[in-house]
């Protein structure tokens, strides 16, 4: 019986004028249409009992004899009809109650209940019979409520809830799992919302929550999940006594907790759910077993039946040890329980190496096995688990896993070769031996050279060497016909192999030509024809095609009688030629039969050929050399030509002869030109490589300059023969003879050349001042020392010796010089040739002997124009010193110096006249203290100085005339 | 002679007092650092409660009114009155920390990382109390830690689910309060202990 928690029941005392009016209606009703009849018998003792959890409302009454009733509830505060029906209540025969169960779709607690009860026969109909069942929200229950709490439910089902508002504050929402759903007033402070198709709920539950519209919250959690759903049930033995009985779970229920969980019991013996592997244990073998699993929302059975001797399941061996020998090794281990000593068995030992192998044991009481067919000196790893042999149910489970390893053994003998070079040295080289075939660590390898009768030379070599190199030459004399072998002999740290050998053999013979291999299907595959006459073996050997001394040689043996064979090696590498060769006898008398060459994939070529370009005429020429054989990666197929116009190329040729290694391009007009020129293997071509060229028309060039070569000089031919047959003319037109000045008096020339010589002490230095102040201007003495320089100069210098007197320019920049030109504009000229030239002219020594007159003209001061110097000498060979001025020199050599001189100077020179007059400026001036005042040397000109450009033109010609003159005179018979 | 056994006395006084701030500021020192873990791992495990009390939980539930639970608030004047203030809000808060274990351990599978958070919280809170009493007796030699004045813990009446998840957020929020009022009391203690020689003002 379940316990129904019985809200507050009992008569109405306080008469709710809704009911009654409405019972009222209903009695007046009836009594109208009933006729004079006796009523049914009004229903007595209504009681109402609520299943809160269920939902349900038991509604019993007594009756009389009446069958069928009227049931009417309302929610009370509302009067809302919540159902009304004819119902058909079952009778307690014994006691006369009337029973009926209603079921509430909201909880019971959410709002009062009224339930009225009459009689029915027929039309005729009781009084209504009233009870109540009370809600939550009555008024001294004030608190935030929800209902219903803790609900566990299926999943899919539709839930309502119902939110009772504390007193006093305004309903604002239901939310389910974070969504609001629609809610309706039940009474004044109650609310409900239904939840629909609800979803598996987390292991917390969903959360309902109620909320005011102050933010106070009631709610509630409801529970959705699944009922149990078992799987897979089935009771075995591991010791052949008590049973195990597993199953497993099909869904997860998503009920978790003491009231919402689980429940699993066999045969009425609760099994705890701990793990997900279901597993219950039974003492004894039933042979029937019932698995039930029951929660809150259902329950679910499974049975299952066996006899025991179909249900062994064995338990995993233990103790497992091993004794391992080279080629095999024995499993030995126990059993937990005695009574497998005489259960026949079936055992599978998984053995574990390099790759995974299962073996199968079998026989009663299994308790060894021999495992067989293992390796030598090798690692394994073994564990075990057995069935029953007979009625096998399922293998029992694994052992612990047991290693151990077998013992070392004789290795094979090495796979050997050899490799010559052209200097009959070469390497004797073996392949390493594998783990399976060194049957042990390996140690080392022992290398003997024998000829037929002797032993040369013993090497052992370290277990990770796997060649060693000989000289043949050093060995043997072959021309005795001996015969060197070498024999290769493997150890481990246990056992040596049997000696493989090789026979050394010297190159003398040209090698074969080779043949072209293609790569395909993973490898090389090479051909050859059968010799029927030969029986012995064959060997194929590879390298790589450039390599020349010590090549790292790999072969493959073969038996007698091969055709082919198909050369596969992770080591080739695309791009790469390598040469195959095929020996017979190789471990006899090798014998070279067959060569071949491939790539395995060939590819453009890594590098351009070398390109030039020449140009022959109109033509032009492009030759190139070849791209090495380790740029070539691929086999060359040829040469395309192009004419690069920067942006493309254009294909002028395409030469398959890859011998032909010159391309001519003909009949290209003048102008600029760009080839390329790019090799290609059968996967493309190259980058290529670019040649430019700039074309010009040389035929022409060569003439133009030839002709014009020969106008000038027939022009000057021409020129040189009409001046010769004319120069009488000439000479009279521009060089007319000078007469002889007529004298009154016996005045004779004097006979001989003059002999005009410069004085190698007289020079003009001119002395550049940058930042020369104007009124500094002086003429200044350079040393002695200085005139070496000068003297060539000055002595190449042409000299007019009809020139009677000097005629001397000085700076007259310088207000402080003794004597002022008369003539301001005169003086003003002088000064501005000065400032235009910015120039200082320095008279040093200038100095005239007596045998001969100079009149020098400095090339400085002559270029600049601006000084003559005129110098006059008497007999007495005076010296003329310059005038200078002492204060603007800086040299010790100056006034000091010079002044005494200048005095004696001019006592000396007797018979110089100035070139004109002068005067004074001031008398005053004039006759100061200035000591050279009248002195024919402190003369200021007053004559203009040239200007520079009439002055060079003056140089310039006379110059040109000079030479002409000279041509002429020396021309002159 | 007098002068002599005075100042020895004096001297002997001052290294207790030295001997006693040292072991005063030891205890602190890890009573902070203990704090300081127990808050950040209550912090995760508050993060991770909301997070396991399924859709539409959120930390504004742990209002709810009418659950009895201690206020985080330290009480007292005294420096004391503080520690020992300390020392009985977490005792008090120990039982209803487990009975929330108890209350999730009903609705989580045992697997759950949770469950084996809020045991990590326990015992660390166990140890913080057993370190804040260290530090107390070594403060106050002399005097005792008074009991509770609400007297034992009040556990709440049997709970709906709802009402247990919200008591346990509420318990962890709580907690996590009073944590930060802890940490906040021993960082002030700190500071006046400011050198292990230095005593306590107030003691």
């Amino acid at each position: 019986m379940l316990a129904m928690p019985r809200l507050s029941t009992g008569p109405i005392s306080k008469a709710n004028p809704a009911l009654l009016w409405l019972v009222c209606v209903v009695l007046g009703f009836s009594a109208l249409n009933t006729p004079a009849q006796a009523d049914p018998e009004k229903p007595q003792h209504v009681s109402l009992s609520a299943d809160l959890a269920r939902q349900q409302l038991l509604i019993s009454w007594f009756g009389g004899t009446a069958t069928t009733f009227d049931l009417i509830i309302l929610r009370t505060e509302f009067n809302e009809t919540v159902y009304y029906a004819r119902v058909s209540a079952t009778v307690n025969r014994a006691s006369g109650e009337y029973r009926f169960i209603w079921t509430s779709d909201v909880p019971l607690e959410c709002t009062s209940l009224s339930v009225g009860v009459r009689s029915r026969d027929g039309q005729k109909t009781s009084e209504w019979s009233q009870n109540q069942i009370q809600g939550r929200d009555f008024p001294t229950n004030s608190r935030f409520q929800m209902y219903p709490q803790d609900r566990i439910v299926p999943v899919g089902a539709n839930t309502t809830f119902c939110c009772i508002v504390e007193e006093g504050k305004v309903f604002k929402s239901i939310n389910y799992s974070g969504t609001e759903i629609k809610a309706t007033r039940l009474s004044r402070r109650s609310y409900a919302a239904t939840a629909v198709s609800q979803t598996a709920s987390g292991t917390t539950g969903s959360n309902v929550i109620c909320l005011s519209t102050d933010n106070k919250l009631s709610g509630a959690v409801v529970f959705v999940g699944y009922p149990p759903l078992p799987s897979n049930f089935s009771c075995e033995t591991h010791d052949l006594v008590s049973a195990v009985c597993q199953w497993s779970k099909e869904r997860d229920t998503h009920l978790v907790g003491r009231k919402r969980e689980t429940v699993f019991s066999i045969m009425g013996r609760s099994c705890a759910e701990k793990s997900p592997e279901q597993k219950c244990t039974l003492r004894q073998w039933d042979g029937n077993w019932t698995l039930v699993a029951v929660n809150p929302l259902g329950r679910h059975s499974l049975t299952d039946s066996a006899d025991i001797s179909h249900r062994v399941s064995p338990v995993a061996p233990v103790n497992l040890t091993s004794i391992a020998h080279a080629w095999n090794a024995t499993l030995y281990w126990e059993w937990t329980y005695s009574s497998y000593s005489s259960l026949a068995l079936v055992c599978q030992v998984e053995i574990t190496s390099h790759g995974n192998k299962t073996e199968l044991f079998s026989g009663g009481g299994l308790r060894s096995v021999v495992l067989s067919d293992l390796q030598p000196d090798e690692h394994y790893r073994v564990r075990i688990r057995c069935g029953s042999q007979r009625n096998f149910w399922k293998w029992g489970n694994w052992s612990q896993v047991l290693s151990f390893t077998t013992r070392a053994y004789v290795p094979n003998p090495p796979d050997v070769w050899m490799w010559m070079n052209r200097d009959n040295t070469g390497m004797v080289v073996w392949k390493p031996l594998t783990r399976q075939q060194s049957r042990g660590r390996m140690k080392s390898y022992t290398v003997t050279f024998w000829n037929l009768e002797e032993k040369l030379h013993t090497q052992v070599v370290p277990a990770d060497t796997y060649s060693v190199p000989f000289n043949l030459s050093q060995m043997v004399s072959f021309s005795d016909g001996n015969k060197v072998e070498a024999k290769v002999v493997a150890n481990n740290v246990d056992r040596s192999s049997e000696p493989s050998k090789v026979p050394l053999r010297l190159i003398d013979v040209e090698p074969l030509v080779f043949s072209r291999v293609v790569y395909g299907d993973g490898g090389f595959r090479l051909n050859w024809e059968h010799n029927a006459s030969a029986t012995c073996s064959y060997l194929v050997e590879w390298y790589d095609a450039l390599c020349m001394r010590d090549c790292a040689v790999d072969w493959i043996p073969l038996a007698a009688g091969s055709t082919n064979v198909s050369i596969e090696s992770e080591n080739f590498q695309p791009g790469v030629r390598y040469n195959f060769s095929l020996y017979s006898c190789p471990s006899d008398a090798p014998e070279l039969i067959q060569r071949w060459q491939g790539y395995t994939q060939e590819l453009v070529p890594s590098s351009s050929c070398h390109l030039s370009v020449s140009q022959q005429k109109s033509d032009v020429i492009l030759t190139w050399n070849e791209i090495p054989l380790a740029d070539r990666r691929g086999y060359l197929r040829g040469y395309n030509v192009y004419m690069n116009n920067g942006f493309q190329l254009t294909l002028l040729s395409n030469l398959s002869n890859l011998g032909m290694r010159s391309y001519t391009v003909k009949g290209l007009p003048v102008g600029s030109y760009k080839f390329t020129v790019k090799a290609y293997t059968s996967a493309g071509e190259d980058s290529g490589t670019t040649v430019s060229i700039k074309m010009e028309d040389t035929d022409d060039l060569i003439l133009e300059i030839l002709a014009s070569l020969g106008m000038v000089t027939l022009l000057l031919v021409i020129a040189t023969v009409v001046c010769f047959k004319k120069r009488k003319w000439v000479k009279n037109a521009f060089y007319p003879d000078i007469p002889e000045p007529k004298l009154p008096s016996d005045w004779s020339r004097t006979p001989g050349p003059l002999d005009v010589k410069p004085s190698l002490h007289s020079m003009v230095h001119i002395v550049e001042r940058p930042e020369r102040d104007p009124s500094k201007d002086a003429l200044v003495i350079i040393p002695e020392e200085d005139e070496d320089d000068e003297d060539q100069a000055v002595g190449d210098e042409p000299v007019d010796t009809d020139e009677p007197q000097s005629l001397r320019y000085y700076n007259d920049a310088v207000d402080e010089r003794p004597i002022r030109p008369r003539f301001p504009d005169s003086s003003f000229s002088s000064a501005s040739s000065v400032d235009s030239a910015n120039t200082d002219v320095t008279y040093t020594g200038i100095q005239t002997s007596c045998s001969s007159l100079v009149f020098q003209l400095d090339p400085q001061s002559s270029a600049e124009g601006h000084q003559h110097h005129s110098n006059s000498c008497g007999g007495g060979g005076g010296v003329y010193w310059p005038q200078m001025h002492p204060t603007a020199l800086g040299d010790t050599s100056g006034p000091a110096s010079s002044e005494p001189l200048l005095d004696s100077q001019a006592a000396c020179s007797g018979g110089y006249k100035p070139q004109n007059s002068w005067h004074l400026d001031s008398p005053t001036q004039a006759g100061g203290n200035n000591n050279s005042l009248g002195s024919p040397v402190s003369i200021a000109s007053t004559q203009f100085l040239l200007p520079e450009e009439e002055e060079h033109e003056g140089e310039k010609r006379a110059s040109a005339t000079t030479w002409f003159s000279n041509l002429l005179s020396s021309s002159r018979p | 002679l007098l002068y002599f056994l005075l100042l020895l006395d004096v001297n002997s006084t001052k290294s207790v007092v030295a001997s006693r701030n040292q072991m005063c500021w030891e205890n602190l020192q890890q009573s902070l650092r203990l704090t300081r873990l127990v808050n950040t791992e209550t912090k995760t495990l508050f993060k991770e409660y909301k997070t396991y009390q399924g859709e539409a939980f959120q930390e504004g539930f742990c209002k709810a009114q009418g659950i009895r639970i201690p206020d985080p608030t330290i009480s007292g004047l005294e420096t004391s009155e503080r520690i020992a203030s300390i020392y009985t809000h977490i005792q008090a808060f120990l039982p209803h920390l487990k009975r929330v274990q108890e209350q999730q351990t009903d609705l989580q599978p045992p697997e759950s990382p949770l469950l084996k958070k809020f045991t990590i919280v326990e015992d660390n809170s166990r140890r913080l109390a057993y370190c804040i009493e260290n530090f107390y007796h070594s403060s106050f030699p002399n005097l005792s830690l008074p009991e509770p004045a609400s007297g034992p813990t009040t556990l709440p009446p049997p709970q709906n689910v709802f009402q247990q998840k919200v008591y346990g957020c509420a318990v962890l929020k709580t907690y996590k309060k009073l944590l930060t009022n802890i940490i906040n009391e021993q960082r002030t203690l700190k500071s006046r202990l400011r050198r292990p020689m230095d005593p306590i003002y107030g003691i």
